[in-house]
């Protein structure tokens, strides 16, 4: 299958759910899907159309919105799908019963831009120590790195 | 009764430090669980204040053994976004190199595996062998670890005649030792015995899991990017993608000998192929508004790189996805109602970017909850003695 029958049956499979598809180069396709039908299209492209492989989960920082990437692939393409959620309300639905492989990126999602996914079997923290100060995301474009000022125990005050 | 087991962070992954607890019933794995995060090195915050030139030296130092994978990866999506095509020598000379790297690691893999299963022998012999390959990286690219070859645009170096001809002979000193693992189980029955039905991953699995690379592949997963995305020159290399159906760690051992049989020939046949004409073309420092990604085959399996452009000289995002993390969750799957004395041979069958420390695990006996800390080494002794005890399997054939 080339990438234009894959866009056709994704098309026809899928009808409204998905808008804005997109195919910039050669086995990339781009698509767009509203948060809460996120899981049911993963769910379709899975059955009929042997998307089995969840590469990763990609989370931008927009400014107003977050956008989260997709990254799906089968034996002939690589197919992107992208949702929006606003920032001052984060939610996402978990993907994980669709795709239990996807359960480490969204803890990561979950601890680098603060995003809250609905669901997941498993919300600890991944890759954050443990005494990370709560509500400090660090792949948000607004945080910034600022070495906190070292204190040396029964040191100088100055 | 049950117990928690901490291993790590402190431990078998060279490069990443990782805390695995293991949920055990006397020496039976119930249960495994993974943190990750003590190695994190912001990478992709540090990315966003990076030129796309800086960033190549910067993804390259992500991993210490497959670091060309990484700059490849990430070249192939900011190529996208600048609009330059490298020149088709360009093209050969990097995947030459990849394949060559491909070569080292799983070399070195096959030493680990060895060394886990307590044959070291075979561990010496093929970290002899790939020293070979490590002399042809060195005289390509001036380094043994990190090439830094490539650039926005091709590569930073060409090859002569003369490296042309000692990497096409050093090839035959390779293939010669490869042939030679090749019958080591046949001779070697114990070893097959050892790794036959340990780490078991079904297919069913391997796939809802999205395992890549080598640990997929074992389990009959054919998904190589090479062949399902076919990036640079690779739609004209013929090679085969290498599975096996045993979904253990015999089978990862198996594929990965065969993949290393099927990089020599793609080795031998860019080099009999090799374009004539420039290395690299220069390319613009900024970037249209846009995004790309970069799909690659590391060692390990799939590299994915998401690369945002903002008009800048600087990307907006990039994000790097390495293929151990792709192999986390399939890897609790196989510790799984495994036993104590196989976590190390299951952990390296991942190949995590193994370089062996000492680690210390704490073992708690089930019935006196007594604890003890007992060192990698130690560990692997007791492995031994175990296995010296067990049955063999008889049922277990090496494929070859």
């Amino acid at each position: 299958m080339n990438d234009a029958q894959i866009i056709e049956r994704v098309a026809a499979l899928l009808g409204e759910k998905v808008t804005d598809i997109t195919n910039p180069s050669v086995r990339r396709i781009y698509t767009k899907a509203e948060p809460q039908n996120v899981s049911s299209v993963l769910a379709v492209l899975k059955d009929s159309l042997g998307f089995t492989y969840l590469a990763t989960i990609t989370g931008v920082d927009l400014g107003e919105n977050f956008e989260v990437i997709y990254h799906l692939a089968n034996e002939y393409t690589n197919l992107n799908v992208r949702t929006q959620i606003p920032k001052a309300d984060p939610h996402l639905g978990s993907v994980c019963g669709v795709i239990p492989g996807a359960i480490l990126y969204e803890r990561e999602l979950q601890d680098m831009f603060g995003i809250v996914v609905d669901n997941i079997p498993d919300p600890r923290r991944l890759v954050l120590p443990d005494d990370w100060p709560e509500g400090q995301y660090p792949l948000r474009k607004d945080w910034k790195f600022q070495r906190p000022e070292e204190k040396i125990p029964g040191g100088k005050t100055s | 009764m049950k117990f928690t087991v901490p291993i790590g962070p402190q431990h078998p992954a060279l490069k990443e430090p990782i805390s695995l607890r293991m949920t055990l019933e006397g020496e039976v794995i119930r249960d495994a669980d993974i943190r990750l995060g003590y190695n994190h090195r912001g990478l992709e915050k540090l990315a966003e204040e990076k030129t796309y030139l800086q960033n190549i030296y910067l993804t390259e130092r992500i991993c210490g053994i497959c670091s060309h994978s990484h700059t490849s990866c990430f070249v192939q999506a900011a190529e996208k976004l600048l609009e330059v095509e490298p020149p088709k020598r360009g093209v050969y000379l990097r995947y030459l190199v990849a394949e060559l790297e491909r070569v080292h690691s799983h070399l070195l893999w096959l030493g680990v595996a060895g060394h886990e299963a307590g044959f070291d022998t075979f561990f010496m012999y093929t970290w002899r062998d790939r020293e070979v390959v490590m002399d042809i990286l060195e005289t390509i690219s001036g380094n043994r670890v990190h090439y830094s070859i490539n650039t926005l645009g091709g590569v930073r170096r060409d090859i002569d005649e003369a490296q042309r001809q000692h990497i096409l002979g050093s090839l035959d000193i390779l293939r010669r030792r490869t042939e030679y693992y090749l019958h080591i189980g046949a001779n070697e029955p114990t070893f097959v015995g050892r790794l036959a039905g340990v780490g078991y991953l079904s297919k069913e699995q391997a796939v809802a899991l999205c395992a890549v690379g080598p640990t997929a592949r074992a389990s009959d997963v054919a998904r190589d990017v090479r062949k399902d995305d076919p990036y640079g020159m690779y739609a004209e290399v013929p090679f085969e993608v290498s599975t096996a159906q045993s979904c253990d760690v015999l089978g990862r051992t198996v594929v990965r000998v065969k993949e290393l049989m099927q990089s020599y020939n793609i080795i031998e046949f860019l080099l009999k192929n090799l374009p004539d004409g420039p290395v690299a073309v220069r390319s613009p420092r900024r970037a249209k508004p846009g995004e790309a990604i970069g799909r690659y085959e590391a060692p390990r399996g799939e590299n994915i790189h998401y690369l945002k452009s903002n008009g800048t000289d600087k990307p907006e995002r990039l994000k790097v996805r390495a293929p151990t993390l792709g192999n986390y969750a399939a890897t609790i799957e196989m510790l799984k109602s495994g036993f104590v004395a196989d976590i190390p041979l299951i952990f390296a069958a991942i190949d995590p970017c193994i370089c062996c420390a000492e680690r210390t695990v704490t073992l708690v006996n089930g019935r006196t909850g007594e604890e003890n800390i007992v060192t990698m080494s130690q560990l692997r002794a007791q492995a031994q003695e175990r296995f010296k005890s067990a049955p063999m399997k008889k049922d277990a054939v090496w494929p070859f």
